[in-house]
């Protein structure tokens, strides 16, 4: 009999070349063979799946796999914790502990996360409703309405999502269901879930459920707030200018690049749209980061994207000129400015090593 | 600002001897496809002799869907009825694509085969009005 | 007015005076002579004049009257000026209960109004009742079948639910209330005649006092309030009586409309249940993954659908179908519902798509109408290690098949759309997935979303092809994903038309049962969201 964290270790070592190679049967093989042999399914779920998932975002970021490969990857770990909860209910708890809800915000293509919390609550006897991927607000109040559950576990990982998290959250306490906020998105240590309102944060699967076991009062719904309630600073209006003003902005950008860098003008069209894309990248990041106030978010988009791009042996320097182009068209924005000026500031710090971080691409 | 406004629809029309024209422009879709139909079938009715022709102008056709197409099988159906025959101008490349896929141009442009078929299509206006 | 010296004693009571303190003798001590509270507020005074003038005006009761005294030193005395208040309390406290009890019907309009989940609705309702209106609440939802839901709140307790068969004719006036007829005054209740069962576990003492309140709902009666206070509180009063009404009619309403909520929803989800996509998973060794997303982010169903019809048996065709039918939400998701299952008739004619189009339009067409559908059919067949597919279009846009190597093939079918012309024309083609190749059908709300970084382009063929390319060896799933993540992300929160991908792909080589034996129990994930 092997100690368990040797087993974990050799799970996860296995269960890591089954995504690689797109094994899917030798993948599900691993995990239920790891259960046989006494690995229980939460540290299954946890320490084996969750990690090898994880490795998965480091090493795209890394270019050492393909777009192909990570989506592959995913897909299999998907099937994989789904073959898990197909599996017969023997030992599984009664649900007696009561109902949650387990949503990723609209726009949130990243599931998995909220999958394990899930499936992790229903094996400590939660009766759980998982509602999947980017579910959209209005369909998560249909549901809430009927179910009436004790909470909302809300999950997003990209923290452009944040402006749309903050409308479910106010959505759900606004009928009287506390929010639980999970995932990258809501930012070191949780302070944006703090920032937007939710009633708790939990910083992984096995801190949400001890949250939810402590046990979540429910909002008052007569304290119905706005927006700004919440973010004052959003009056000064920066936040909306920049998110109407978007396409402009990215357009001004390109054609401010083009004078920079004249080799861009001989760009293909893929390539110019991919630059359009990332310049895209960046507005959705600094209005992100003025719609929660923070420099941070944006500096840690900047500093993961130019890691990702200097794996892919792209300079760089590209992101410092984007980031000048943009300042000058946002010169009567001060809060942005600021923000920029920290970008460029921590650009010009940032060591080449790339760092996990929001996985904008994946 | 994030998006263009939408080109605006407008629908121009022409009345001449035995030639109806209707120039389209702006987008035909699911939101204005019955406008377009009902200002058609108005027409075709409203003057006597009905046209031998009805030419749709599309020069300033912005976009189509599902829905315009649907429109523009409608009015074809009617302009059958009364032995006229329809002809689509001016196509820009969208409309010739979607056309082609769905492969209904013959059918839309071939000219009426049975005038008498008149009776039984004025018979049905009636059943799709609810009146039978 | 009274006069009383610096060492405590009465020294002088004018008539009034004497009117309101009949007992008070002069020279007596004030504190024997007057009510606690002026003695102490003289007290007050002499320890300490300079403070007396600017606190709250000494207060209270004098029989059953109430009093504000005034001071006026003069000289060595003290001199009270009694002001009867009476009144002025009376419609002081009038006003504090009005302002009180419309603040109670203003917290629960909104706590009620928030939700529209019935037990949840019952639940706010007992919680406050017990809260502002009693000492305990029980809620009676009209029964159905033999039995009753009951809500049982008790002040200071969690609210307490459960469902059983009772006797409502035990409690005077509850089975008049369940059927909408007027109120029981409860001054006809005897408190002795309620059962146990109406009385929640945590009251403590005997009941004294009881108000039976129906709550009134949109036509039918929403059920009704059991109101308790125990025999050592005082009473309830008509005016108490008055409000406990206002506020099951509110709570009433609250709740007819959260069971009309709950009512239509689910009919709603009754008859979308067959306008859904369905899950796909893996069938005779061939895996199938789609995807679906409205144009509305607030419908479930809309002009898109697809299905898979497996074969009886391995050596069987599986036929797939993808389509779009012109226009939207449930009108159009209507008549998806009629061509999904004509084709399920059709299925044994499934090897001659030609003729399955044909039946299919003539099924369809009508004179009031020329809402057509465009379809892409395919049937499939494993047969060792290859995947045949034969594909057709009708009016569709043809599949595309990534190839292992990374090339991607448009599929060379075209026919006509279908349910709008008197006959139909179609070309069939045929062609082979090798291990790991997909093939690709999808709607036209994917290549027509109009977006992207610069915020007004389609997103386009070409732009499909390109993301395909990089899905070489993929899981359909994810190929499936892909594509329904790109054009979400090229839209952001654009217009846009319904999208549906779904994928037909050969699974790499490996045990043919692998992925069947775990789809059996329902591995491949919900389609969509």
């Amino acid at each position: 009999m092997v100690s368990e964290p040797t087993a974990t270790a050799g799970a996860v070592q296995r269960l890591w070349h089954a995504v690689m190679a797109g094994d899917e049967h030798r993948a599900a093989a691993t995990v239920h063979d790891a259960m046989a042999q006494g690995l229980s399914e939460e540290t299954l779920l946890l320490q084996v799946i969750a990690p090898v998932q994880e490795k998965v975002g480091v090493e795209w970021a890394a270019d050492r796999i393909s777009v192909a490969q990570e989506h592959a990857a995913t897909a299999i770990n998907e099937r994989v914790v789904a073959s898990l909860a197909h599996r017969p209910a023997a030992g599984r708890p009664a649900p007696d502990r009561g109902r949650v809800t387990v949503a990723c915000v609209d726009g949130e293509w990243h599931a998995l996360p909220a999958r394990l919390v899930a499936q992790v609550l229903t094996l400590r006897g939660w009766r759980v409703d998982y509602l999947g991927a980017q579910t959209p607000t209005s369909h998560l109040i249909a549901h809430l309405h009927l179910t009436n559950p004790d909470a909302v576990l809300l999950s997003g990982s990209i923290p452009t999502h944040l402006p749309t998290a903050h409308a479910a959250i106010s959505a759900c306490q606004a009928i009287g269901v506390p929010v639980l906020a999970g995932g990258r998105a809501f930012g070191p240590r949780g302070r944006y879930a703090t920032a937007l309102g939710a009633d708790r944060w939990a910083a992984d699967a096995r801190a949400a459920v001890a949250v939810l076991e402590a046990g979540v009062p429910r909002p008052s719904p007569s304290a119905i707030r706005h927006t700004v309630d919440d973010l004052p600073h959003l009056a000064d209006q920066e936040y909306t200018l920049v998110v109407r003003s978007r396409t402009q902005f990215v357009k001004q950008t390109l054609a401010d690049l083009d004078d920079r860098f004249p080799a861009m003008r001989a760009y293909s069209s893929a390539q110019r749209e991919r630059t359009a894309e990332d310049i895209a990248h960046i507005v959705d990041f600094l209005a992100t980061a003025l719609y929660v106030d923070d420099p941070d978010l944006f500096t840690a988009f900047l500093t993961w994207t130019a890691g990702i791009l200097t794996a892919r042996g792209v300079p760089a320097r590209s992101l410092a000129a984007g980031l000048d182009a943009l300042a000058d068209q946002l010169r009567d924005f001060p809060r942005a400015l600021k923000m920029i000026e920290h970008g460029r500031a921590a650009l010009t710090e940032h060591t080449t090593r790339p760092v996990p971080g929001p996985d904008i691409h994946a | 600002m994030t998006h263009l406004p939408p080109s605006e629809f407008t629908l121009a029309f022409r009345h001449e001897p035995a030639t109806l024209t209707v120039m389209i422009g702006g987008e035909l879709d699911y939101d204005t496809s019955d406008d377009l139909l009902d200002e058609v079938s108005r027409r075709l009715t409203a003057g006597r002799p009905s046209p031998a022709d009805v030419r749709l102008d599309f020069r300033e056709l912005a976009s189509i869907d599902s829905s315009g197409l649907t429109a523009l099988l409608m009015i074809h159906r009617r302009t059958s009825a009364l032995g006229a025959t329809l002809h689509l101008d001016n196509r820009p490349a969208h409309l010739e694509r979607l056309l082609h896929l769905t492969a209904v141009l013959d059918h839309l442009t071939a000219p009426p085969t049975r005038p008498e078929a008149r009776r039984a299509e004025e018979d049905d206006g009636l059943a799709g009005a609810g009146l039978i | 007015m009274l006069v009383s010296d610096r060492h405590g004693h009465l020294v002088r009571l004018n008539d009034a005076a004497r009117l309101v303190l009949p007992d008070a003798v002069s020279g007596g001590r004030l504190s024997e002579q007057v009510p606690a509270w002026l003695a102490d507020a003289h007290q007050r005074t002499i320890a300490a004049p300079a403070q007396g003038t600017s606190a709250e005006l000494p207060h209270g009761a004098i029989g059953e009257r109430y009093f504000e005294a005034r001071i006026t030193l003069s000289g060595g005395d003290v001199v009270w000026w009694l002001v009867d208040a009476t009144d002025r309390r009376v419609a002081e406290r009038a006003l504090g209960d009005a302002r009180r009890r419309s603040e109670v019907l203003s917290e629960a309009s909104s706590t009620l109004l928030s939700t529209l989940n019935v037990p949840r609705c019952m639940e706010v309702a007992a919680a406050l009742a017990a809260e502002h209106l009693a000492e305990a609440a029980v809620l009676i939802a009209p029964p159905q079948g033999r039995r009753c839901s009951l809500t049982y709140a008790c002040q200071g307790d969690p609210v307490v639910q459960t469902s059983r068969q009772v006797d409502v004719t035990g409690v005077p006036g509850l089975r008049e209330a369940l059927q909408g007829f007027p109120p029981v005054p409860a001054r006809w209740i005897n408190p002795d005649d309620i059962p146990d069962w109406a009385i929640p576990d945590g009251f403590a003492g005997s009941v004294g006092s009881v108000i039976v309140a129906p709550l009134p709902g949109h036509g039918v009666p929403a059920g009704a309030l059991i109101l308790l206070r125990s025999s050592t509180e005082q009473a309830f009063t008509e005016g108490e009586e008055v409000f406990a009404r206002l506020f099951a009619a509110r709570a009433g309403a609250a709740l007819s409309a959260a069971r009309l909520y709950t009512e239509q929803a689910t009919i709603t989800a009754t008859l979308m249940q067959d306008l859904l996509p369905p899950t796909l998973r893996t069938v005779h060794g061939v895996e199938y993954a789609g995807s679906y997303r409205t144009s509305k982010d607030h419908e479930r169903v809309g002009g898109d659908f697809y299905d898979v019809h497996p074969g009886a048996d391995p050596s069987e065709e599986t036929l797939v179908v993808l389509g779009d039918v012109a226009g939207k939400g449930l009108d159009a998701a209507v008549l998806t519902g009629k061509i999904r299952n004509t084709l399920h008739a059709l299925l044994p004619l499934a090897e001659d798509h030609q003729h399955i189009l044909n039946l299919l339009n003539s099924a369809l067409l009508t004179s009031h109408h020329t809402r057509f559908a465009t379809l892409a059919l395919a049937s499939v067949q494993r047969r060792g290690g290859r995947t045949q597919l034969r594909l057709t279009s009708a009016g569709h846009l043809p599949p595309l098949i990534v190839r292992t190597d990374g090339t991607v093939e448009e599929a060379g079918t075209r026919g006509t759309l279908v349910g709008a012309l008197p006959a139909v024309t179609a070309r069939t083609v045929g062609t082979v997935l090798a291990p790991g190749e997909t093939c690709l059908l999808y709607t036209d709300g994917v290549t027509e979303a109009r977006g992207g970084p610069l915020g007004d382009e389609l997103f386009g063929e070409d732009r499909l092809k390109r993301a395909l390319a990089e899905c070489v060896g993929m899981p359909g799933e994810a190929v499936v994903e892909r594509v329904q993540m790109l054009a979400a992300q090229w839209l952001r929160d654009g217009r846009h038309d319904d999208m549906a991908v779904m994928a037909i792909t050969a699974p790499k080589a490996g045990p043919l049962n692998t992925a069947d034996g775990h789809a059996s129990g329902g591995t491949t994930r919900r389609s969509g969201w």
